[in-house]
């Protein structure tokens, strides 16, 4: 299928870039690596008049330490971002998850801007920011905003972005002591969507857990956090026991995006034991 | 847009691409053939290429961003002349099977890096093969070479390698649509919205506004015969229900008008305009309802001008049979099992979807029709009776094939063609999407089967019914020869006195059903195998042991519920060898499993008659070429199934000379006499006997012709590599060709039929949490008789587990309340992947069949029939649920686990 004429422009600059979505209004859309955004220009999902491509904004693409944050460029690709030797040291959660994403030749195009804009809710990037509570640095007409995660998802492909905003970056608080990670993705078979995505922080300190972050993908509208668990693991112990009673703590009302043809009482008791394998599978990582 | 510019292969384009052109097409616009298009949606991998070395979805790449890039496609990875390794590497393993995919797996695998090769389930998902299983393309990425060369006249038995080889790795293989035919147009569909509705009027005007487009062809414009899309010898095997466009529409998906365009974009555009009214009537997609009364009638015909058995009750065509007395054997088993399974419907998923091209020859005014046929001589036939053509003013011919399965012994494409050809005189083209793949060509009929058997202690059979309700759709192609072939050889594979069937193919407003890998038999061997390992279990006997007292043995005659079919005998028998196999893997210790996982095993096993009944023609023809070396010419076509390769093998072998020294032509109407193609297993058995006997006559021919040019007696000529020694002199072939024309011809009119046995075992763990399934082992015993090419049959054996084992564990076509398919992408439906499908071992059983050429026997479509059973089988014996309904996804294994 061939998608709707448009016009492309390749800015050089984020405040060219911005300018250019502005003046394009409501028909104009930004292209990152394209592999969602191609799709849907095929199927005439979207039909924008402009396409904005942010491959030429060199600021983008950077990553940048900053003392106790990460500030990751929204076209790092997902390859990257499995490379990339600071991110696999102080962000190690979204190496673990980009290695989940696609295949290589998604992966050498896609990138963490792309994923998190497109806010997919069986995306697995997006549920990876959120579990690290991580922050959308968008830069817009009116200047720079940074949206925190918890606030950026708002519904199935549905971002706090406005139309004529770019996003530019992720950051991400650096990992500290103690702390372990874990993605634990679940298929029906290799080439389909995430059914249940689960992203784990977990800090430990000596036999008590201290601090639990998780998110779940494919489990609403967006990527939500397991808030009951969290709280239930606070202060438990490291024992399999406090874990699987954690995660039974999952009320099982989830309303998945795509359920794939799956009955509820699946996904709730799929989200159960994926979840209690993510949080025992952190702890041996 | 100024100033674009992008390196291909070391050579510069330099113009602009389409607003919103991708990658694929530009490279292809610009004769890059080996850029291939199984999706267009960045989930099969064979548009694969690189970009400043790194590979990409060409298909997801906006062309415009290759400005200023170099891109390396699968035609620029030889260097001066030398093959990149992996291209040699796929020759030497024989990587591939129609190929369709090989260009995507060597750009993908030519950019491995050492995490990738070390990970390789990983490293390839993006890349799908349908017709390998993956292990060929293994063994090619790790080094493991398979192919020989070996010496002239030994070729028979050897793993030769297939002629096409060194065009597949290279992206010079043609296949159906890698050709550049100036000036043409391209068509696209419009297709119906409704299950069922009477169209009241089209209205075509803004259509043929758009610039560009030249015709709007609609019911108006088609021919009023009917016909059906299935082809077959005879042609009254199906019904005549089919219209090139009707004015009814009977599913959603269905062709009601054809929009050809200067460009696609312009066909594109002009279908979207095309304002269709229609009367919306009832529909009914549930086969049980559409053969109750007062269900909505598919199709109000005359049964005997139409060939439908009770069209008013849905009904396309019924079996009623009974061998025995079924009650009288019921009433003496002390066990007795009924279950109902179901079988879903499912697509054949070639790489290459359905398309075709036709032109007029400038000169002679003859028309051309290039398509991705299995059967290009029926397809002629069809379209000349259609289109009230003589055969003469018609060409059919296929380019390399990617892809069959059953799915291309349909005119799907080739009639819209011709329509659109023959009114605008032009060369024209029609190439189906993925989408327009899985709702509107045809699927696997979904089959429902209710299976009473009964045995008596020691597990010996007294009663054995099966009622079977199959799906046909809104037509009826291949309903009646699936129906039928679905209760033969699943039921006469068992001795058992007293049999009986109830048969049933129906009409609904679904997507049509069609031919699909095993005809049938897979649905109706699913429900038997289960239900014997079920009547085991329950009477504490070993399966396997029951499978060996009440299968059938060497010399039973072959009964079905309808008694025996004249022509199908046990020519030879290899069973009691496969199940050795499998009792012998059975016996191994398990291997390590996940703590609290469960593990189990089962078995199925399978026969298949080795050409289908009452007649298949193979036609082939043998040329003595001026140098001395030979043409050959066979009708049949070859999709990836290899028969190319075993024909070559044949003839050199017959003739005493290297496979290098014939030439093989295919797959094309202007070749030989009439060729009924390549279904039915018959690429072998059939085509390849015709070969033979071709080859034998040559051998005759050739001895004849030294003897009086040597004028040495003929009983003193014997054939020695490139000529015939005459008592002491050689002849060479080449003299021999300066003489009067040597040529030959085989014929074979496929009876009688020998049957072929295959048998799967599975070893499984089973994850009690998430009804996850790991196959720790996966045997599977052939019985092909004399294997001709053992990496081929192998080929053979695992594609065919693959495609079994995808429609075990994960396809299925779904369908909403109107029968719309809601699973028309890759990323829906899900083939099977690299990291999906299990290694299996192949074993071949030591056997030589009288009937089949050299002792052979088929191996095409059997592979995939036990495969399910044995899988529900395993899990059977896993979990002790057993599962009645295909595919076994995890959520259905969790959920049979938590009911229990
Ligand atoms: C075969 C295949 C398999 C895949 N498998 C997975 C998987 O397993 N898991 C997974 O999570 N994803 C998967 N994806 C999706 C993939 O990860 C996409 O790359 C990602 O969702 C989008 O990133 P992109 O850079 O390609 O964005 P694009 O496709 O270019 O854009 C996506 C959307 O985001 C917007 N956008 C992009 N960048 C910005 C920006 N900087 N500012 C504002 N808006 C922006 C675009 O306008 C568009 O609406 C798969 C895709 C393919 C083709
Ligand atoms: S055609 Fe591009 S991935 Fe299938
Ligand atoms: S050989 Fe891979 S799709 Fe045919």
């Amino acid at each position: 299928m061939i998608p709707a004429p448009f016009d492309y422009t390749r800015p050089t600059t984020v405040e060219d870039a911005v300018t250019a979505l502005r003046a394009g209004g409501a028909g104009a859309k930004v292209i990152a690596g394209g592999q969602s955004l191609v799709r849907m220009l095929q199927r005439r999902l979207v039909r924008p008049t402009l396409l904005v491509d942010v491959g030429c904004l060199s600021r983008m693409r950077e990553v940048v330490e900053e003392p106790d944050h990460l500030v990751i460029g929204a076209t790092t690709t997902q390859h990257e971002l499995l490379h990339d030797a600071r991110v696999r040291a102080h962000a190690p959660l979204l190496s673990l998850v980009a290695r989940h994403v696609g295949d290589p030749a998604v992966r050498h195009r896609g990138t963490l801007g792309g994923s998190v804009a497109h806010a997919d809710p069986a995306g697995d990037p997006p549920a990876a920011v959120l579990a690290l509570d991580g922050e959308i640095i968008v830069e817009g007409p009116r200047g720079e905003r940074v949206i925190p995660s918890a606030e950026f998802f708002v519904g199935p492909f549905r971002t706090a972005l406005e139309p004529d905003e770019l996003l530019v970056g992720v950051r991400v608080p650096k990992m500290g002591e103690g702390w372990t990670v874990h993605y634990e993705k679940f298929r029906l078979s290799a080439q389909k969507p995430t059914l249940l995505g689960v992203a784990v922080m977990v800090r430990r300190v000596g036999d008590c857990f201290t601090d639990a972050h998780i998110a779940l993908a494919n489990s609403g509208s967006t990527p939500v956090r397991a808030t009951a668990v969290e709280v239930a693991l606070v202060g438990a112990d490291v024992t399999e026991e406090a874990v699987t009673k954690a995660a039974d703590l999952l009320d099982g009302t989830m309303e998945p995006f795509a359920r794939q043809g799956v009955s509820q009482a699946y996904l709730a008791h799929l989200a159960r034991v994926l979840t209690r394998r993510a949080v025992v599978a952190a702890l041996s990582w | 847009m100024t100033g674009f510019e992008v390196r291909v292969n070391g050579r510069t384009h330099d113009d602009a691409p389409r607003p919103g052109q991708c990658l694929r097409t530009y490279l292809r616009g610009h004769g890059w053939f080996g850029v291939k298009k199984g999706c267009d949606a960045g989930d099969c991998g064979a548009c694969t290429v690189h970009v400043d070395g790194t590979p990409v979805h060409s298909c997801l790449y906006p062309a415009l961003r290759a400005d200023g890039k170099q891109v390396t496609t699968v035609e620029g990875l030889a260097t001066d002349g030398e093959l990149h390794p992996v291209q040699e590497q796929f020759l030497a393993a024989q990587g591939f099977q129609c190929g369709f995919c090989t260009a995507g797996f060597l750009i993908t695998a030519a950019a491995l890096d050492d995490e990738g090769r070390a990970d390789l389930p990983r490293a390839l998902k993006g890349n799908l093969c349908r017709c390998t299983g993956y292990r060929a393309i293994e063994d090619a990425i790790t080094g493991v070479k398979h192919v020989e060369e070996p010496a002239d006249g030994e070729a028979v038995g050897r793993n030769l390698g297939a002629p096409a080889g060194p065009q597949v790795v290279t992206g010079t293989a043609r296949y159906t649509f890698d050709v550049d035919v100036p000036g043409l147009l391209h068509i696209k569909l419009v297709r119906s919205p409704h299950a069922h509705a009477r169209i009241t009027g089209i209205d075509t005007a803004a259509a043929l506004a758009v610039p560009g487009v030249r015709v709007v062809l609609t019911h108006e414009d088609a021919p009023q015969r009917l016909y059906s899309s299935a082809q077959h010898e005879i042609v009254e095997d199906d019904p005549c229900d089919t219209r090139v466009f009707d004015d009814v529409v009977r599913h959603v998906g269905q062709r009601v008008a054809a929009v050809v365009g200067e460009t696609e974009a312009a066909a594109e555009a002009g279908a979207r305009l095309v304002r269709v009214d229609y009367e919306v009537l009832p529909a009914v997609t549930d086969a049980h309802a559409a053969m109750r009364p007062g269900a909505p009638v598919v199709h109000d015909k005359d049964p005997v001008e139409a060939r439908i058995a009770r069209p008013a009750d849905n009904v396309l065509a019924e079996l009623h049979d009974e061998f025995g007395d079924f009650a009288a054997g019921l009433a003496e088993a002390d066990a007795v099992y009924r279950g109902t399974f179901r079988t879903p419907r499912a697509q054949h998923a070639a790489l290459e979807t359905h398309g075709a091209l036709a032109w007029f020859d400038a000169e002679t005014g003859r028309l051309t029709v290039r398509t991705s046929t299995q059967t290009p001589f029926l397809t002629r036939r069809s379209l000349c009776a259609l289109f009230d053509l003589p055969e003469s003013d018609l060409r059919v011919v296929a380019g390399r094939v990617g892809g069959g399965f059953g799915g291309k012994q349909e005119m799907l494409v080739e009639d819209v063609v011709v329509l659109a050809a023959l009114r605008l005189r032009e060369p024209v083209k029609l190439e189906l999407t993925r989408s327009e793949q899985f709702s509107g060509s045809t699927t696997r009929h979904p089959f429902t089967v209710e299976v009473e058997v009964g045995a008596k202690a020691d597990g010996t059979l007294t009663a054995l019914r099966v009622h079977v309700v199959s799906d046909t759709g809104a037509y009826g192609n291949h309903g009646p020869g699936v129906l039928f072939h679905s209760c033969g050889e699943s039921i006469a594979a068992y001795r058992c006195p007293n049999k009986r069937t109830d048969a049933y193919a129906v009409y609904t407003h679904n997507v049509p059903s069609g031919a699909y890998r095993g005809y049938g038999l897979g649905q109706v061997i699913f429900a038997v195998e289960s239900a014997l390992d079920e009547l085991a279990h329950r009477l504490g006997i070993d399966p396997l042991l029951l499978r060996e007292r009440s299968a059938v043995r060497d010399g039973d005659p072959l009964t079905t519920a309808s008694g025996a079919e004249e022509d199908l005998l046990i020519g030879s028998y290899g069973l009691d060898q496969c199940l050795d196999v499998v009792r012998a893997a059975r016996a191994e210790p398990v291997g390590p499993v996940p703590g609290g996982w469960l593990v189990g095993d089962g078995a199925a096993l399978s026969m298949i008659a080795t050409a289908p009944p009452r007649g298949h023609f193979g036609e082939a023809r043998l040329r003595l070429l001026a140098d001395g070396t030979f043409e050959l010419s066979v009708g049949t076509a070859e999709f990836g199934n290899g028969s190319t390769t075993v024909h070559r093998q044949l003839a050199a072998s017959a003739l005493g000379v290297a496979t290098s020294r014939v030439s093989i032509r295919q797959s094309d109407t202007d070749l030989v006499r009439h060729d009924t193609g390549a279904f039915g297993s018959t690429g072998v058995v059939i085509a390849g006997t015709a070969v033979l006997r071709a080859a034998e006559a040559m051998v005759g021919a050739l001895l004849g012709a030294a003897a009086e040019r040597s004028g040495v007696d003929v009983s003193r000529c014997a054939l020695v590599g490139r000529g015939v020694d005459c008592g002491g002199r050689v002849v060479p072939f080449s003299e021999l060709a300066a003489g009067e024309p040597l040529t030959t011809t085989g014929h074979c009119d496929g009876t009688p039929r020998s049957v072929a046995f295959n048998v799967h075992w599975f070893r499984l763990a089973v994850d009690p949490g998430t009804g996850e399934v790991r196959v720790l082992r996966s045997v599977h015993a052939a019985d092909a008789g004399q294997v001709l090419n053992p990496m081929q049959c192998r080929g053979q054996v695992e594609g065919g587990v693959a495609q079994g084992f995808g429609a075990a564990v994960a396809e299925h076509v779904d369908t909403g309340a109107d029968g719309a398919v809601t699973t028309a992408a890759f990323r829906q439906y899900h083939v099977p992947t690299f990291a999906d499908v299990p290694r299996t071992e192949v074993h071949f059983a030591d056997v030589t069949d009288p009937l089949g050429p050299l002792g052979a026997k088929s191996m095409s479509e059997s592979p995939f029939n036990p495969v399910a059973p044995a899988y529900a089988n395993a899990l059977r014996a896993a979990t002790g649920v057993r599962f009645t309904d295909l595919p076994l996804t995890r959520d259905r294994v969790w959920l049979g686990l938590s009911r229990d």
